[in-house]
């Protein structure tokens, strides 16, 4: 069974008495412990997909599934309270709070819990990615690589399904974002589910699937995709082949995968050169 | 420091994130605990100011509220009505064996204090002044059958001392003693009075009757009582106490205290205001970590026990602050109005500045609330939005 879900999902915006439909009929299923990309260019509707999953926002029509039950038109605080158990959330813009320390921020989802075990975890979050000398330093005493791994250990403090990644490697540099997409592999490892909305075709090296959308619809749903698909493919393929050299350096990914393909949902493209079998292919490691 | 408080952030983690806010924009916050800090000195040293007044002023006036005075009422015939022995047995017998009972006679007769041209001046006959008056210098005899008692500024004026001698009426006496001048305006005020025995002044009845009791209450009802049962039948006494001035000079400075308040209320009214914008502020500083918290699982109260807290922190530190500042305020003003620091620990005082500080915190909670309330009803979407 899908971690989570859309069923025909979509968003319409009210702006200024005109109708914006930003999303216009997604169907889109992850499971446990896959990592998958949402690719496509600006207004495409990506960040709004992902705010749906996130239950940050209800749906105009259609449903959102969490381990197939229906968390559409929850009250406000079911949403928060099903968000804190199963969602994690990592930012482009990192979104630490300057104020705590590292390990004060991996403990902030789990601050009113009151639970004593919450400190143990954050030190061991933090330990996992890392940052084990670096518990008590302030957002501003960190590399942007080392924020985003604090990031990262914040959206598993509460032990999350799914974790969603909104640019993840957006502020930083190829390297340090080849680290952080390794800790997200890592991730994925634990049966963590982790979605991640992108513009960067690196992150495409690391993920099981591809997602494609394109002006509110997905992939081969788009009516008119040739055009724009065409161009986001191509560029994604000239930097697929540059990559290749890296990726087989950090040995993140190595072998070709059609398994993968006949796996995925309708729409979605998968990356021969790029996918890992251990990896992808949810279908065996859900089984 | 932060060690000796963390079991307090453990079991408030409000406090904790309300506390690290706060130290982010230091002068911002030290600025808006400022204002809490003035409007709790302001409240408190008013309102001490005006109890340290009131008490002092009391003070000065002491017998006022304490003394009845009874005249004999004026009969129909228009000749001066006075009190027979049997009349003075009376009042006292209302009055009650706790008053003390002081009749006495009134003259307007000669008297010269010096060699010089006798002029006309009220003498007064009472029977035993040790009752009611001190001796500044000299001493009153009692039984009190010879000599003069004069008043402290009429002795002042005219160099009179024990021994010194004054004619009344043609007839030399010696003067025995100087009364001390009594405190506050009762009706044995004796500054510029001549008192000779009463058999000096003739066989005719007495002119008054000065009842001092313990308080003011007591000579209200003894006021009332001598009315009652003196005058029932027909108009014997007229009575006069200073109850009602007492009272009514009790309500001025009650009314005097709370417009000062009220003044320093104001000030408490600007500081609530400068709390409201720094928090404003600081909702829109951090809009985007506020939608991140409530993202990660924050329910709206969390946002608000946060942003409450930090209003209240700072509502409370301005009015510790405040407090002791206050304290300091008390002890000049004691200073400076009863000539002691003592009197600034009246526990009346500590009321004042208890009512000062629960309305520093106070207002500044009131101010924490529309920003609060505003941050944690702001849609995480649009926070993270930018």
């Amino acid at each position: 069974m899908a971690v989570i879900e859309a069923r025909d999902v979509v968003k319409r915006y009210e702006t200024g008495g005109e109708t914006l439909t930003a999303l216009k009929g997604i169907d889109f299923a992850v499971e446990a412990g896959e990592f998958v990309s949402i690719m496509g260019p600006s207004g495409s509707g990506k960040t709004t997909l992902l705010n749906l999953l996130g239950l940050l926002d209800d749906p105009s029509e259609g449903q959102i599934l969490l381990d197939g039950e229906d968390v559409t038109g929850l009250s406000e605080r079911e949403r928060t309270r099903a968000r804190k158990r199963t969602i994690g959330f990592v930012f482009q813009n990192f979104y630490l709070i300057p104020t705590l320390t590292a390990r004060e921020n991996v403990e902030i989802p789990a601050l009113f819990d009151h639970d004593p075990t919450v400190t143990d975890r954050a030190t061991d979050l933090l330990e996992r990615v890392g940052l084990g000398d670096r518990l008590e330093h302030r957002p501003d005493e960190l590399s942007g690589g080392q924020k985003q791994r604090v990031a990262i250990s914040r959206s598993l403090i509460n032990e999350p399904r799914v974790v969603l990644a909104d640019e993840p490697t957006g502020n930083l540099d190829r390297e340090t974002g080849r680290q952080i997409l390794d800790e997200f592999v890592s991730v994925t490892e634990q049966d963590v589910a982790v979605i991640a909305v992108t513009h960067d075709e690196l992150v495409n090296e690391y993920v099981d699937r591809k997602v494609e959308l394109v002006d509110g619809y997905m992939g081969e749903d788009a009516p008119v995709s040739t055009g724009s698909a065409g161009g986001t493919v191509g560029g994604a393929a000239d930097r697929s082949v540059d990559s290749q050299g890296a990726s087989e350096r950090t040995g993140a990914a190595d072998d070709s995968d059609d398994e993968d393909a006949s796996g995925t949902d309708a729409g979605t493209t998968t990356d021969p050169f790029l996918s890992d079998p251990e990896e992808g292919g949810g279908g065996d490691r859900n089984a | 420091m932060t060690g000796m408080l963390d079991p307090i952030y453990r079991r408030f983690p409000a406090l904790l994130m309300a506390r690290r806010n706060i130290g982010r924009t230091k002068i911002r916050s030290i600025l808006a605990a400022l204002g809490i800090v003035i409007g709790v000195i302001a409240i408190a040293s008013l309102g001490m100011f005006g109890l340290t007044l009131r008490y002092n002023i009391q003070q000065n006036l002491g017998d006022i509220g304490n003394q009845v005075q009874v005249s004999p009422a004026s009969d129909d015939s228009g000749r001066l009505a006075t009190f027979s022995e049997r009349d003075i047995r009376d009042i006292e017998r209302v009055a009650g064996p706790d008053a003390t009972v002081v009749p006495q006679k009134q003259r307007f007769i000669p008297v010269a204090l010096d060699r010089g041209e006798p002029e006309n001046r009220i003498v007064r006959g009472i029977a035993r002044p040790s009752e009611i008056y001190e001796a500044r210098s000299g001493s009153i005899p009692d039984p009190y059958r010879s000599g003069a008692l004069v008043g402290a500024t009429l002795a002042e004026e005219n160099d009179l001392e024990p021994g010194s001698t004054i004619t009344v009426d043609g007839s030399t006496v010696r003067v025995l003693a100087v009364l001390e001048a009594s405190q506050g305006l009762g009706f044995s005020n004796v500054g510029d009075s001549v008192i000779l025995p009463a058999n000096r002044l003739g066989d005719r009845g007495w002119d008054q009757v000065t009842i001092t009791t313990e308080s003011s209450t007591r000579a209200n009802q003894t006021a009332v009582a001598l009315r009652e049962e003196l005058n029932d039948r027909r108009e014997r006494v007229e009575v006069q106490d200073f109850s009602d001035i007492a009272d009514s000079i009790g309500q001025t400075f009650q009314t005097l205290n709370l417009f000062l308040i009220g003044i320093g209320s104001i000030s408490l009214l600007v500081a609530g205001i400068s709390i409201l914008n720094v928090m404003l502020m600081s909702t829109v500083e951090r809009r985007e970590e506020i939608g991140v918290m409530r993202a990660v699982g924050f329910q709206k109260m969390d946002v608000l026990k946060i942003m409450l807290s930090e209003a209240t922190l700072l509502g409370f530190v301005g009015g510790v602050v405040g407090i002791v500042f206050s304290v300091a305020a008390g002890m000049i003003i004691n200073h400076v109005i009863t000539g002691t620091v003592t009197t600034a620990f009246r526990p009346q005082n500590f009321v004042y500045i208890g009512l000062a500080f629960a309305f520093g915190v106070g207002t500044a909670l009131l101010s924490g609330f529309y920003p609060a309330w505003k941050a944690a009803n702001e849609r995480p979407v649009d926070a993270l939005r930018g």
